[in-house]
């Protein structure tokens, strides 16, 4: 792959640039022009400012991307999969939403010739206008959302055209895009690839035109015949007819790629996107065939975050002077409230104030050291925090579903803390939390259990407790089948009842959830971060939380353990990356503040749900030794005295009994008698009665009897 | 059930068959006290508990006047619903019938086997009434001051230790035994030692030589020292067993023999010696029945090594735990007021190391028998 990508490089993007012919010749005519020069590493003077000076110019942003992808998350075949898939999937839900359509998006990877993959995702957005095809996926740092303070999931307009250059890069293949934004309009088919070296498109079809499609029957007979993919329906139970997709865009990228499972994969990230993502249907097909749907809990739309002035707390002092040269505003005090949100005359004139400016005085006639001035005044002047209705939260109620909906747990907490402010920016923290998952292993019945083992073909032992119970992993499964003795190779298909009791007996009493530690799902922008989590501002959040007081365990400076997954959203209108493959949220107080607070209150929750748990079982375990011990000491004492031994053991009985209760209500982490009351877990709480029946069904439990919500 | 198999037994109101002793019958009436206690509480909805006076160092107070330790007033509460004290609740009330059926079978055994009869699976669990014999000794003893009965009133014995050789005749259960004449281990010494047991006919000794363990006793009888110098030599194989004290107790009050201690000069000595003279706190109940406070400590001590010219070879070093339990043992209210004792644990601390008796040997095999004992018992340098 890399062969191919300096070829390219070479041939294509740079053709004007083989340095060493050049440096030769030049460095050969100095030395003649220039002696006595410094004579380190040879007599020759290497180059002079002139000789240096013919090879200085502009580089093209394209071209800097191109040497340098992985700042854009092109670093491994792995990673760029993933990188396209999300670009595209991200300006497909960025699409819809703006354009008020409920999403629905088609992803499909399938294997091509050697290494290379074909990457096609589609959505039935409101499309693209012709013009701007081309310019979009084939021109880097062009786009809608960079110059304006709004919270969307892609921020600089680079994704999707960088994913098309890799593929360039990789396979010398174009993006094809197929668009269309009416029913009645021709959709419009494209080629195009970008020219690296001055950041332009090039379009390959309809010599340089691209090609149109006529609407209906006829269009998708030419597509059918010139081979373009095209999702023209939607799905639809048996026996309706299936709608017809009115508009969308449909994009094709070739590109070298590894597909592989687990973390960080193309997997994790779109079940982590339907996670944040409630509203949005997903279907996707992976390089194997497997056909995978991810159904929309509900057809609310998020609220349409508002776009917004920028804060003056947000504004650098460089970027003052900027603002204030390209201001149309005649006066200082105009250009203050017009400019930026939040500012009213009064803070103008505060500001002005404290700056020692008028508020009359001409924008025209600020110079630098009035800017620093004013840069300061504003530091100094207290203003109101940004209006927050640039931002919209996923929401407890709808973090709640998307969770519950993916990750199998009993316990569910959600908190969405109210908007805050880093350097002007507003932002908002969200924080949800999965408890359990691994429990269906211990809950399952003797029935439930004859009855998985009677329908499995899986051929192991080990397969089958990997494949049919959530939350067990292979190293569990070990554990399992270690503890009831059975040999790896034991097969699920010849066990007789005394070998399931075996079973049974070790799934139950085998804990596995104590060596699981604590999932995180970051997200920003509704968007699923999946590597640098070490140097991310939300994992060092979770990690310097005290989830002890929260009835985890935790080791000092590590992640806590337990069968946890714990999703953290910051929705912005500027997410502080660490670097632009967005990667990594960056760890300002204020965001650091706010994560502290929401965590905590989710902790808060699961504590409470995790005592309780912890006291029922201390009920239960109480009452179960009492019991224990009470008949062995009738049995004594009646064969000292001679007494009855049944009439004792019932007395005794009545006295533990009773003696249990008044513990029970005792027991309160202060020691004070609390009544039990049912309501205390707040709002936004899930807690999910896990019955092994439901593993039988195989499906997700979403029946509505079985969740409580309080 | 009319036999009498039991040798070494109690009574002999035994030979009677199935009647009990005065004694026997006082212990019953106490079991059953215990029975009906959890009863009353049971059958009036309480919660049933046992009192039980606390055997820590706590509830021991050292009488000056009477110079050895009493057990104080102290109780500790077990009660049956309390989770962590439930399953002792449970064993103790068993220990109590185990040893009811003991005394109405007219039997003794060893606490061990008291262990084994009480150790079954409790029904309906895997777990055992008791796991270890460890869990049961010290329910025994329990037991022991809760009844105020003695462990014999029990129908219980621990394992023999410790023996005994001298010009003495006594009769045991009613063997008549000349322990002049024991050959080369000599007489051992039963764990009950009562009168009832064990009684002196006859004995022409003078003193009674106490010696820590086995290897130096056997050193001591086979070079007849206690012919040379008409004594009563004994060892108790380490901390002395009851058996051992209590034969100590009557050799001295009842044939008024004084009693001296050859013991090792470390902190495990000086305690084996507390305990002989002051008794030990765990039965602190039974001390006036144990303790010899005229008891004396001949050696080995501190001095010794320059005293006798020990070669540095044969000294162990003190370890962190030795210290600390020297220490500990200078601050027991029985040593704190002695200047001598003071001086000997600074001495031995000073030094760093502790003497074996067995070091002796390095002066010559019988240098203990003929020089070092002798001599401390010509110039009668012993400790208090």
């Amino acid at each position: 792959m890399d062969r191919d990508t300096d070829r390219n490089t070479e041939g294509k993007g740079v053709p004007g640039l083989s340095p060493k012919v050049t440096k030769g010749k030049r460095s050969r005519k100095k030395e003649n022009g220039q002696p006595g020069v410094a004579k380190s590493g040879g007599r020759r003077r290497r180059n002079t400012a002139q000789s240096m000076a013919a090879q200085q110019r502009n580089i093209s942003v394209s071209e800097f991307f191109a040497k340098n992808r992985h700042l854009l998350g092109f670093d491994n075949p792995r990673k760029a999969l993933l990188t396209t898939v999300k670009e595209a999937v991200d300006n497909s839900l960025d699409a819809c939403e703006e354009a008020g359509i409920v999403p629905e998006i088609w992803v499909r990877i399938e294997c091509a010739k050697g290494k290379r993959y074909t990457v096609a995702i589609q959505d039935n957005g409101p499309g693209i206008v012709k013009r701007q095809v081309p310019l979009i996926f084939g021109k880097l740092l062009y786009g809608s959302k960079f110059h304006r303070l709004r919270m969307s999931r892609g921020q600089q307009g680079i994704g999707i055209s960088a994913a098309g250059m890799y593929g360039k890069l990789t396979t010398g293949k174009p993006v094809k895009i197929t668009t269309k934004i009416s029913v009645r309009k021709p959709a419009h088919y494209y080629e195009v690839e970008i020219d690296t070296k001055h950041n332009v498109p090039e379009i390959h079809n309809g010599r340089g035109e691209g090609v149109d499609i006529p609407p209906g029957e006829k269009g998708r007979a030419y597509m059918k015949r010139h081979g373009i993919e095209w999702v023209s329906h939607y799905a639809a139970p048996e026996g309706q007819t299936p709608k017809e997709l009115r508009s969308g865009t449909r994009v094709t990228i070739e590109l070298e790629a590894k597909f592989l499972r687990g973390r960080g994969s193309v997997d994790e990230y779109l079940q982590q996107t339907a996670i944040a993502n409630p509203h949005v249907t997903l279907h996707y097909v992976d390089p194997e065939g497997q056909d995978r749907t991810y159904e929309r809990s509900t057809t609310e739309l998020p609220v349409e975050p508002k776009e917004i002035k920028p804060h003056p707390y947000g504004v650098e002092l460089g970027h003052l002077v900027t603002m204030l040269k390209d201001s149309k505003a005649v006066t200082l005090s105009q250009f203050m409230t017009t400019s930026f949100s939040r500012v009213s005359a009064a803070v103008a004139r505060r500001i002005c104030e404290a700056a020692n400016l008028t508020t009359r005085a001409s924008t025209r006639k600020i110079g630098r050291d009035e800017a620093d001035a004013l840069y300061q005044a504003i530091q100094q002047t207290r203003i109101s925090n940004p209006a927050t209705d640039c931002i919209s939260p996923i929401g407890e109620d709808l973090l709640l579903k998307g969770l519950h909906h993916v990750v199998p747990g009993e316990f569910y907490a959600a908190a969405t803390r109210p908007p805050a402010v880093y350097r002007g920016n507003p932002f908002q923290i969200e924080v949800a939390l999965a408890y359990g998952g691994g429990n269906s292993v211990e809950k399952v019945t003797h029935e439930v259990l004859v009855e998985l083992l009677g329908h499995s073909d899986a051929r192991t032992l080990r397969q089958f407790l990997v494949n049919t119970f959530d939350g067990i992993g292979a190293d569990s499964a070990d554990r399992i089948i270690k503890s009831s003795g059975f040999g790896s190779r034991q097969s699920p298909a010849r066990m007789d009842p005394a070998d399931i009791n075996r079973l049974l007996d070790a799934m139950q009493n085998v804990t596995l959830s104590e060596k699981q530690s604590m999932q995180i799902m970051r997200y920003a922008n509704r968007v699923p971060l999946q590597f640098q989590a070490a140097g991310c501002a939300i994992t060092q959040g979770v990690i310097s939380t005290n989830w002890r007081s929260y009835g985890l365990s935790q080791s000092r400076g590590g992640m806590p353990s337990g069968p946890v997954t714990v999703m953290v959203h910051m929705a912005s209108v500027w997410v502080p990356f660490t670097s632009e493959s967005k990667e990594a949220v960056a760890a300002y107080p204020e965001i650091e503040k706010e994560l502290r607070l929401a965590l905590q209150a989710v902790g808060r929750k699961l504590g409470m749900y995790l005592r309780r748990r912890k006291r029922v079982k201390q009920e239960g375990e109480r009452r179960s030794i009492f019991l224990r011990y009470l008949g062995e000491v009738a049995t004594a004492v009646t064969e000292i005295n001679g007494g009855d031994r049944q009439d004792l053991y019932e007395q005794l009985l009545k006295v533990a009994k009773r003696k249990t209760a008044e513990a029970d209500t005792n027991l309160d982490s202060r020691g004070r008698a609390v009544a039990e009351s049912e309501e205390d877990y707040g709002r936004n709480v899930l807690v999910v009665e896990q019955r092994p029946e439901d593993l039988l069904a195989g499906l997700p439990k979403t029946d509505d009897e079985q969740k409580q919500l309080f | 059930m009319a036999k009498k198999t039991a040798r070494r037994n109690v009574s002999k109101a035994k030979e009677s068959n199935g009647k009990l002793t005065v004694k026997d019958r006082k212990t019953l009436k106490s079991i059953g006290g215990l029975a009906e206690g959890v009863n009353k509480a049971a059958f009036r909805g309480r919660d049933p508990h046992l009192e039980i006076p606390s055997r820590s160092l706590s509830n021991v107070r050292y009488n000056k006047s009477k110079r050895f330790i009493e057990m104080g007033r102290g109780k500790n509460r077990r009660e049956l619903f309390n989770l962590s004290q439930a399953k002792s609740y449970m064993q103790t009330v068993l220990v109590g019938n185990g040893c009811r059926q003991l005394i109405n079978a007219g039997k003794t055994t060893s606490i061990r086997g008291l262990y084994y009869l009480l150790k079954h699976t409790i029904e309906g669990t895997r777990e055992e009434t008791f796991d270890e014999q460890k869990d049961c000794d010290p329910i025994i003893e329990d037991v022991e001051v809760m009844l105020s009965a003695l462990r014999e009133e029990l129908h219980l014995y621990a394992k023999n230790a410790g023996a005994m050789v001298g010009p003495i005749t006594l009769v045991d259960s009613g063997d008549e035994i000349d322990c002049s004449r024991m050959g080369s281990g000599g007489y051992s010494i039963p764990s009950i030692a009562e009168p009832e047991v064990v009684q002196f006919k006859r004995h022409s000794a003078k003193f009674v030589l106490h010696v820590e363990k086995d290897t130096v006793w056997r050193r001591f009888n086979e070079d007849k020292f206690w012919q040379e110098h008409d004594c009563i030599l004994t060892h108790g194989g380490g901390q002395p067993p009851r058996g051992v004290r209590r034969l100590l107790h009557r050799l001295h009050h009842e044939l008024k023999l004084p009693v001296y201690c050859l013991l090792d000069n470390d902190p495990w000595g000086y305690y084996i010696y507390s305990v002989i003279k002051q008794g030990s706190i765990n039965l602190a109940y039974e001390s006036k029945r144990m303790a010899i406070p005229a008891a004396r400590y001949m050696g080995m001590r501190s001095k010794d090594y320059e005293r006798c010219g020990l070669s540095s070879s044969v000294t162990i070093g003190l370890n962190d735990n030795d210290v600390k339990r020297a220490k500990q043992i200078a601050g027991y209210p029985w040593f704190a007021n002695k200047k001598a004792w003071q001086k000997e644990i600074a001495l031995m601390l000073q030094n760093g190391f502790k003497l074996e008796v067995e070091a002796l040997i390095n002066k010559g095999i019988s240098y203990v028998t003929q020089e070092y004992v002798p001599a401390r018992l010509d110039d009668r340098d012993f400790l208090d």
